[in-house]
């Protein structure tokens, strides 16, 4: 195929990344026969040359035509291979295929597929039971998500979906995470639509679940400092500046975000010329003893994250902030920056519900929501992971304000109706007392 | 493994940090910064915004030169620690965005080598060529002594072989022979090594002294160029955004041979000596000439090449590149005590020179990172560190990093006798009044100030890659210029006066447009048809991005 049909047929691709670049180059910089017998199927790596001299590599899967994915025979090769734990070689490298013994079966897979949603990868379900995310565009490094859930799935965290297999490529451009095949939980209500439905109609029965979803946190933070041998997830005592540097990045996103508000967002009225004294706030809540310890963790954890199967909650997605860079998602840092996302996830609810359902929570659903939640995950988290009494309470909130301060960016910059939930958070770590 | 998406010009619009791995952290406590050290300072490097350290050598060495006396270019300095623990550095240094170079010296090795041992003691050995050996030590007298100071010739007396060996720097470090086949042969396996192991790019330690030639100098021969195109092509051949970075003190017609010809087919960056004495001494005479100067007497550059701009470095304050008459009203200046003197140039930190000044440093920092280059920062100067004039040679500006106030300024747990040097502990410039921890914490502390300009600077690539141009006021004392790449114009105005002062500059080419500052955006008067009125307090500076009108 021509390099020219090669580049309009990546770039054309909802998966495709980067919209607005000039994309001038297309090569298979690598391929691997996943399958000889007719038709026969391919993977490709693609790499993508931008006219800056930048570079992306992108995954292909074909049989003939350009993408194999969407055909139920050749997916289903994919998950065959993994239970395999097939070997192929590319020209380059190799792809390994692996899966974990237990959760992957062996039964026939019938049905599949193609969820619709996803922007960056392509996601086919099997039977309802198994779900494969193909990852399009590759970044060199193991993927956190598959780190994570193998991590959790060995050692018996039960409130994931758990992982049953996953392949990757390894060679002499980069290694790189594939995909990954996990369970599929069928019957799951998303946390956050249902915590908008809770919090309008005042029920009580979910204000209770959020303090098991605090259990199911701190557990998860448990687990996943649990294992000091394995230099990847060792727990680690936080750097003598992280204080000092996270004080000054939130600080500096303060002073330059209270300096250029528009004039013509009325909900900002509140913290309008206020930035000085969010600052002063950040000085007193970054006097700590401590920071405690640094560990892998969810990195990007609010309600939309966790599903409500019936009875206990499912923790989903864990390849941390996309804007991210790979390397940063994988970085070790305090469990309570899931805690403080979770927390805002919360503020989001309250304000949100009017929008979003009509009417208006009850006055106290946010600050109910918040104790529940904390007093669960207190009373599981490993106390060593987090700084000593009231220094937790000052760290969380700096984690609170460092996020309330990059909602009120994003919400400005997109949804300008939303503004009105970041000044409130901000307004309520104002008016609060310090913890002392 | 890559982690980095290909990126040819990255050097083009990068901030430098340069490192001395023994001053910098103490990661085992044994009083002498390592990569165990280095490497858990990551962090730190990355907030401020680094976007590639430069390490001085680190290579084992009988420490006579801070270790650019080599005797083993295939390995580590135990002190700091093992191969492994540099792979470990330098892939954890990528996982953050951030590029490596090392510095490496071609021309000599430590006279401890074991080859110039051998070529000592065995002239018909393997190694009896791979050192400049004569019986006559008058030839070649054309080349001038650099360490006037320790040196008297640049041959001395061999008793063992019976000759004299030839070394244009310390009588320990004896120049390799380059004509020799097998010692060009031996230094290209010294890069790919390197560069094998994750390394980023070199900086090519006194790259101009590789030749020697009857009836010159010894210094930009040919032969020289030619072998760097060599290393360049090497490089390009096998390696992908790797960058050669070249010393060269000389003037600036010299330097832009190393970087080759046509598009550039020798070094990526070499440092532009001539402009860091004229910054300075622009400051003292509150006078913009010296640096309009020398900006107009540098040649154009290939456009995949780039200046490396600094205003101090582990060296003393070189004034090899002045007049004598400049030269002795740098002395005069900026070392009123002679044991801040040494060779041709003065030993001390930025903070010192300067005394102090709070304004005076941010106008230098202004101006390097207005300039079109790519600045190299010297560790410490960021907090504002002094110096110890007290201890030898350039020993002085090489002292421990200062993390925070408790014992040894946090660089080590070790016992205090047990540092490679005292950490400096004067009222003024000492660990308890200067460190990194208290300047995190101080919203306005020279730490956060620097660290919002390099910010700024990695906004706008027009710093990187934009063109320059001197804009010429009838004000002698201001230094206004503007750089523009595409759609991004940038007006940068400093005043070098210790007064303030008024300017008028002749804008009528943007005539319409609006002058935004870029530290606060604030919108200045729009540009008319008359000159442009600007008043500046004393050593104040603005850079404006000249924006079209709203609605147009």
């Amino acid at each position: 195929m021509s390099e020219q049909a090669l580049i309009e047929f990546v770039t054309g691709q909802r998966w495709f990344g980067s919209k607005t670049r000039d994309a001038i180059h297309a090569t298979t910089v690598d391929r691997a026969l996943l399958r000889e017998s007719e038709p026969r199927l391919e993977l490709q790596l693609i790499e993508i040359g931008y006219d800056t001299g930048t570079h992306e590599t992108y995954q292909l899967i074909t049989d003939g035509g350009l993408d194999a994915l969407g055909d139920p025979h050749d997916v289903r090769e994919l998950v065959a291979l993994m239970r395999a734990g097939a070997t192929m070689s590319a020209e380059e490298g190799i792809v390994e295929f692996a899966s974990v013994p237990g959760v992957t079966g062996a039964g026939e897979l019938r049905e599949s597929r193609v969820v619709v949603a996803e922007q960056s990868n392509t996601s086919v379900v099997f039977d309802d039971e198994l779900i494969l995310k193909v990852f399009r565009r590759l970044e060199a490094g193991v993927n956190p998500e598959l780190e994570l859930l193998r991590f959790l799935t060995e050692h018996g965290f039960p409130n994931i979906a758990r992982l049953a297999g996953w392949y990757g490529y390894s060679g002499r451009q980069m290694s790189a995470t594939l995909g990954i095949l996990q369970e599929f939980v069928v019957a799951g209500a998303d946390g956050w639509e249902r915590a908008l439905d809770a919090a309008v109609a005042g029920d009580e029965a979910f204000i209770d679940s959020l303090r098991r979803l605090g259990e199911v946190t701190g557990k998860m933070h448990a687990v996943l400092g649990s294992e000091p041998a394995d230099p990847g997830f060792a727990p680690e005592q936080a750097s003598v500046e992280s204080l000092g540097l996270l004080m000054a990045t939130v600080d500096e996103e303060i002073e330059s975000i209270f300096a250029e508000l528009p004039e013509d967002v009325p909900e900002l009225e509140p913290i309008r010329g206020r930035g000085e004294e969010v600052r002063e706030r950040l000085r007193l809540l970054t006097n700590l003893g401590g920071a405690g310890r640094v560990i892998r963790h969810h990195g990007d954890f609010h309600l939309g994250q966790t599903l409500w199967s019936g009875d206990d909650w499912v923790i989903l997605d864990f390849e941390g902030e996309p804007a991210r860079s790979l390397p940063e998602r994988r970085r070790k840092r305090s469990p309570l920056r899931d805690v403080a996302g979770m927390l805002r996830s919360f503020a989001y609810v309250y304000s949100a519900a009017p929008f979003l359902r009509g009417s208006e929570p009850a006055d106290d659903w946010e600050e109910r929501a918040r104790e529940e939640f904390l007093e669960g995950y207190r009373d599981t988290v490993d106390q060593s992971l987090v700084p000593f009494g009231t220094s937790m309470d000052k760290l969380l909130r700096v984690f609170e304000l460092e996020k309330a301060v990059y909602e009120l960016r994003y919400e400005l910059n997109n949804r300008p109706d939303w503004v009105r939930i970041p000044v409130a958070g901000i307004v309520r770590m104002l008016e609060e007392e310090v913890p002392v | 493994m890559t982690w980095f998406e290909r990126e040819p010009y990255w050097f083009k619009t990068a901030v430098f940090y340069e490192i001395h791995l023994r001053a910098f952290y103490d990661g085992n406590d044994d009083g002498s910064g390592d990569f165990r050290g280095l490497t858990e300072k990551l962090d730190y490097i990355q907030w401020l915004g680094v976007d590639c350290i430069w390490l001085l050598p680190f290579y084992p060495s009988p420490l006579r030169d801070g270790g650019y006396d080599i005797a083993d270019f295939f390995s580590i300095n135990a002190d700091y620690g093992t191969i492994d623990d540099f792979k470990h550095f330098v892939d954890q240094a990528h996982q953050r965005g951030i590029r490596v170079i090392a510095d490496l010296v071609m021309n000599h090795t430590s006279s401890d080598h074991p080859w110039f041992q051998q070529s000592r003691t065995d002239p018909n050995g393997p190694y009896g060529e791979w050192y400049v050996w004569g019986d006559d030590d008058t030839r070649w007298s054309e080349a001038r002594i650099i360490f006037l100071d320790t040196e008297p010739s640049n041959w001395t007396w061999d008793a063992a072989r019976g000759q004299y060996y030839w070394h244009r720097f310390f009588s320990h470090q004896p120049d390799l022979n380059y004509d020799n086949p097998e010692v060009q042969e031996q230094m290209l396996n010294v890069l790919r090594f390197w560069l094998d192991l994750g390394l980023d790019g070199f900086r090519l330690d006194a790259v101009p002294y590789l030749y020697e030639r009857d009836g010159t100098n010894g210094e930009n021969l040919p032969e020289t160029h030619a072998f760097l195109k060599r290393v360049r092509a090497e490089v390009d051949a096998r390696y992908k955004d790797r960058v050669l970075l070249a010393e060269a003190n000389q003037w600036p017609d010299d330097v832009v041979a190393y970087f080759g010809d046509g598009d550039g087919d020798e070094c990526h960056m070499a440092f532009h000596f001539p402009v860091m004495p004229r910054m300075f001494m622009a400051l003292r005479r509150e006078d913009a000439l010296p640096i309009v100067e020398i900006l107009e007497h540098t040649p154009a550059i290939p456009a995949n090449a780039q200046w490396g701009l600094f205003l101090r470095n582990h060296d003393e304050l070189t004034l090899e590149m002045v007049t004598d008459d400049e030269r002795d009203y740098m002395y005069e200046e900026y070392a009123k005590d002679p044991r801040m003197k040494l060779n041709l140039g003065i030993r001390r930190r930025l903070a010192p020179l300067l005394d102090n000044g709070r304004d005076e440093i941010e106008l230098l920092h202004g101006i390097l990172f207005s300039l079109p280059g790519s600045p190299v920062l010297y560790y410490g100067d960021e907090i504002g560190m002094g110096d110890n004039i007290f201890l030898g040679d350039r020993d002085g500006v090489r002292v421990p990093m200062q993390w925070t106030g408790d014992r040894n300024g946090g660089f080590s747990r070790a016992d205090f006798q047990q540092l490679y040097l005292p950490p400096l502990m004067d009222p003024v410039y000492g660990f308890q009044a200067v460190n990194v921890e208290a300047q995190l914490r101080q919203p306005n502390s020279l730490l956060r100030w620097l660290h919002r300009l390099i910010a700024l600077r990695k906004d706008h690539p027009v710093f990187g890659v934009g063109t320059y141009e001197a804009l010429r006021p009838e004000n002698p004392r201001i230094f206004a210029h503007v750089r523009t790449y595409e759609d991004d114009i940038v007006l940068c105005v400093h005043n070098l006066a210790r007064s303030a002062q008024a300017v008028e500059l002749d804008l009528s080419r943007w005539e319409g447009m609006i002058p935004e500052e870029m530290f606060g955006r604030t919108r200045f008067p729009r540009i008319g048809e008359l000159p442009y009125l600007l008043t500046l307090a004393p050593r104040g500076f603005f850079w404006f991005q000249l924006r079209k009108e709203e609605g147009e």
